[in-house]
């Protein structure tokens, strides 16, 4: 039974994942980006759930709950950036500057 | 089955989980809007009578079962912490709700849905008070921000509250998968995921240092659910570009459940990490009260200016965490105390004030501090309400927010000198002095400085007070003066709560 | 070993899949590289005993949230050139220290060592197994999720819908809702 490389793997997606939420402008990327920082999430917790050999699975269904509440998030947030492209024929992030900080 | 559902004690969530559908199923009948807010309004009353029951059974003796219940196996717990947050939870959901009754009518907006994201937004925050398994929480979290995120850019054709929306999603998920990862961690290392699994897990021994980064991965994500200072810079933005009742929920409903989160899982799951969360937080509270308020006094828009405050004062919140990692026994107790008696003078200020840029703006139709002045003139009662609401805020007694401030400060010097805690406690109190420059400086506004000319008189005085918001408005400000002159009659539940810092 | 094997072949593919993703010009090419590294961590899955989160993984992000995306994407033809310029200064490199800061905490932290292996039998992640408990001790997540996705959708339709006029000019906050609504 193998554990670090799972761990390294899912540390390599998540740092991907910030770098692409910082650096995408499009905010159908930035999406993207924040799921595969889930992806990340999951792998962790699955393989901390086969390695600790928990006998209720609590990994497995962590990572349930994780992919079901992403799917929500998903449809809200594609939500979002269709209500902002129709006012702006946009998507842009950046370009999202009427107040200042 | 029997034992597993314990149906008095999940009572407040059973209702209220009614009440949101049938809140979207008034909607869809024949009958005029309001009614949907109505429903609402009554399950919120009908869910507060069930924690008036349960907490008086757990003190009664004849009851079967007195004491903290314990439901799903250690996963859900009802104890006097959970039922006087989910008592601030109902109460200021329901001044919530008032205040957007009248907004949301005005402007034709989707009006049943707003009340159902509302309360669904409510029900999460319930369910996080009583979570103590890091799976619960993380769903009751979504469950408060998914809506919340909506609710911020309801202004449909609004590009200001498009842009709030945006922002304050990207924001949300990208902590949320913050948050998850330190979760991921922590399950790694303990094998748990009950908070009591945890705690025990952790007694003693030799942990790994990627247990430290789980506990400081999932402090960052809630100190975004609270705007602390380095996570804030969504925070103006997003409470300038919402709609104002979504921006007064923001700032009390969904920062009070950031903060429940926060306590229930440092003083619980990480009741013997105290050592790492109590000085990162001891950072970010000094940070959050600093920055917030010097940015503050800078604002000319009263929301922007009541979006850093609202920083500033989460400074104050965090800061008697940040002294719990120095404390024992009684002083821990203390800080928990402080913590939860903050937040519940706060909601009342905080939804307070709201309330009366809500009414300021139906009279000048600008949140822009120069087109406030002079309002004493033409709305002498409420320029009123603008004295009580920022001085209470600002903690001038005799107005509810001092003796919060003052449990605060006791929080932070009643352990061992220490010159951290020390140090805290100077920098809290020249930031309280700070920030009664700026709340002084919108009462001075509208008292003292002249109307503006480019105004027509004809708009001034403008249109009455709607029903709903007065009453939202009346009670608030009721609330401010009498736990003002009466502090007990609020900080006897937070009392109530102090047991959650020692009780394991 | 066979499953040292499997980590080997496909772990490569999902770091390929997360760099197309974070790096590719056209929005449907980041698309292609999630799916990619999706499908690599449903393999992950299996590999560790989980197969219905696998199939879960596999329906609801390949199946469900990809072509949601893709159909996002295309819908609102997302212009390449867009990406380019950069409005921040530096900003690539600061995220790129962050991120690489980031990964240099976790393994780090990491390389110190982990909790000693469990030693019951081996997770068994059928669909019986995960129910039994899903349905158990996890029933009042399970149902809050459920009130998250109808929040999810009722939210979706209020924001995203919308009438001919609502798409106007300046005072579009105050016509959004022309007419009669809902």
């Amino acid at each position: 039974m193998i554990l670090n490389q799972f761990l390294i793997l899912g540390a390599f997606l998540f740092s991907l994942g910030m770098y692409g939420v910082l650096v995408r402008r499009n905010a159908v990327l930035v999406l993207l980006s924040v799921e595969l920082m889930l992806a990340a999430v999951n792998i962790n917790l699955v393989a901390f759930d086969a390695y600790l050999r928990d006998a209720i699975a609590g990994g497995q269904i962590f990572a349930l709950f994780v992919i079901t509440v992403a799917a929500a998030e998903v449809g809200i947030g594609l939500a979002i950036v269709l209500l902002i492209f129709r006012n702006r024929q946009s998507a842009n992030v950046d370009e999202m500057d009427l107040m200042k900080l | 089955m029997s034992a597993l559902f314990d149906y008095h004690a999940l009572a407040p969530e059973l209702i209220l989980a009614f009440t949101v559908m049938a809140v979207l199923a008034v909607d869809l009948m024949p009958v005029p809007k309001y009614y949907a807010a109505v429903t609402g309004l009554v399950g919120l009353f009908a869910s507060i009578i069930p924690l008036l029951t349960l907490a008086l059974c757990s003190e009664l003796s004849f009851c079967s079962d007195n004491g903290a219940r314990l439901l799903f196996g250690d996963s859900y717990v009802v104890d006097t912490f959970s039922l006087v947050l989910k008592g601030l939870f109902l109460v200021s959901a329901f001044i919530s709700l008032l205040l957007a009754v009248g907004y949301v009518e005005s402007d034709r907006y989707y009006q049943g849905e707003y009340y159902f994201l509302l309360l669904a937004s409510v029900f999460g925050a319930v369910v996080m008070a009583s979570s103590r398994d890091l799976i619960s929480i993380f769903v009751g979290l979504e469950l408060v921000s998914g809506p919340a995120f909506l609710l911020a850019g309801w202004r449909k054709g609004d590009a200001r509250s498009n842009e709030a929306a945006l922002k304050f999603f990207i924001v949300g998920v990208l902590s949320a998968a913050i948050l998850l990862f330190g979760m991921s961690l922590i399950y790694g290392v303990t094998g748990e995921l009950t908070f009591s699994g945890i705690r025990a897990a952790t007694v003693g021994g030799e942990l790994p240092a990627v247990f430290t980064l789980g506990v400081l991965f999932v402090l960052m994500g809630f100190a975004f659910k609270v705007s602390a200072v380095p996570f804030h810079f969504w925070t103006p933005d997003t409470y300038e570009g919402a709609p104002t009742p979504v921006t007064a929920y923001l700032s009390v409903g969904s920062k009070a459940a950031g903060f429940v989160g926060l306590l229930v899982i440092c003083y619980s799951a990480f009741a013997n990490m105290r050592d790492i969360w109590g000085p990162a937080l001891w950072i970010i509270a000094v940070a959050s009260m600093t920055l917030g308020n010097l940015i503050a006094v800078r604002q000319t828009n009263v929301i922007r200016l009541l979006g850093y405050s609202s920083i500033a004062q989460g400074g104050f919140m965090l800061a008697p965490f940040a002294v719990a990692s120095m404390v024992e026994g009684v002083e821990l107790e203390g800080a928990l105390f402080a913590t939860v008696t903050y937040l519940l003078f706060y909601a009342f200020m905080n939804l307070g004030a709201f309330g009366v840029v809500m009414a300021g703006m139906s009279k000048v139709k600008s949140a822009e501090l120069s087109s406030w002045s002079g309002m004493a003139q033409y709305a002498p009662g409420l320029s009123m309400l603008v004295v009580i609401f920022f001085f209470a805020l600002a903690g001038v007694p005799p107005l509810a927010g001092w003796f919060a401030k003052l449990v605060m400060f006791q929080a932070i010097i009643s352990g061992a000198p220490n010159v951290w805690a020390v140090l805290l406690g100077v920098i809290a109190a020249v930031n309280a002095v700070v920030a009664f420059f700026y709340y002084a400086k919108v009462v001075k506004t509208v008292w003292m400085d002249s109307v503006p000319v480019e105004i027509p008189a004809a708009e001034l005085g403008g249109s009455g007070l709607n029903p709903a918001l007065a009453l939202a408005l009346g009670i608030t400000a009721i609330a401010t003066i009498v736990t003002g002159l009466f502090p007990g009659v609020l900080s006897f539940f937070g009392e109530a709560t102090r047991t959650f810092a020692s009780g394991f | 070993m066979g499953e040292l094997v499997v980590f080997v072949i496909f772990a490569p593919l999902a770091l390929v899949g997360a760099l197309t993703m974070v790096a590719a010009r056209n929005p449907v090419h980041s698309a292609m590289g999630l799916l990619m590294t999706l499908f690599s961590v449903a393999v992950f899955y299996v590999s560790n005993n989980g197969h219905f989160i696998a199939a879960v993984q596999v329906i609801v992000y390949a199946g469900a949230i990809m072509t949601l995306f893709l159909f996002v994407i295309m819908l609102i033809g997302v212009d390449s050139a867009q990406d380019n310029q950069e409005v921040l200064p530096n900003q690539r490199p600061i995220a790129v220290a962050l991120g690489l800061a980031l990964l240099g905490l976790v393994l780090a932290a990491g390389s110190q060592g982990w909790v000693p292996r469990g030693t019951g039998s081996p997770v068994n992640g059928t669909i019986e197994n995960v129910s039994d408990e899903l349905f158990g001790a996890w029933i009042l997540p399970f149902e809050v999720t459920s009130l998250l996705l109808i929040i999810a959708s009722v939210g979706t339709i209020a924001l995203a819908q919308f009438r001919p006029r609502a798409i106007a000019g300046d005072e579009a906050d105050e016509s959004a809702v022309d007419g009669e609504l809902v």
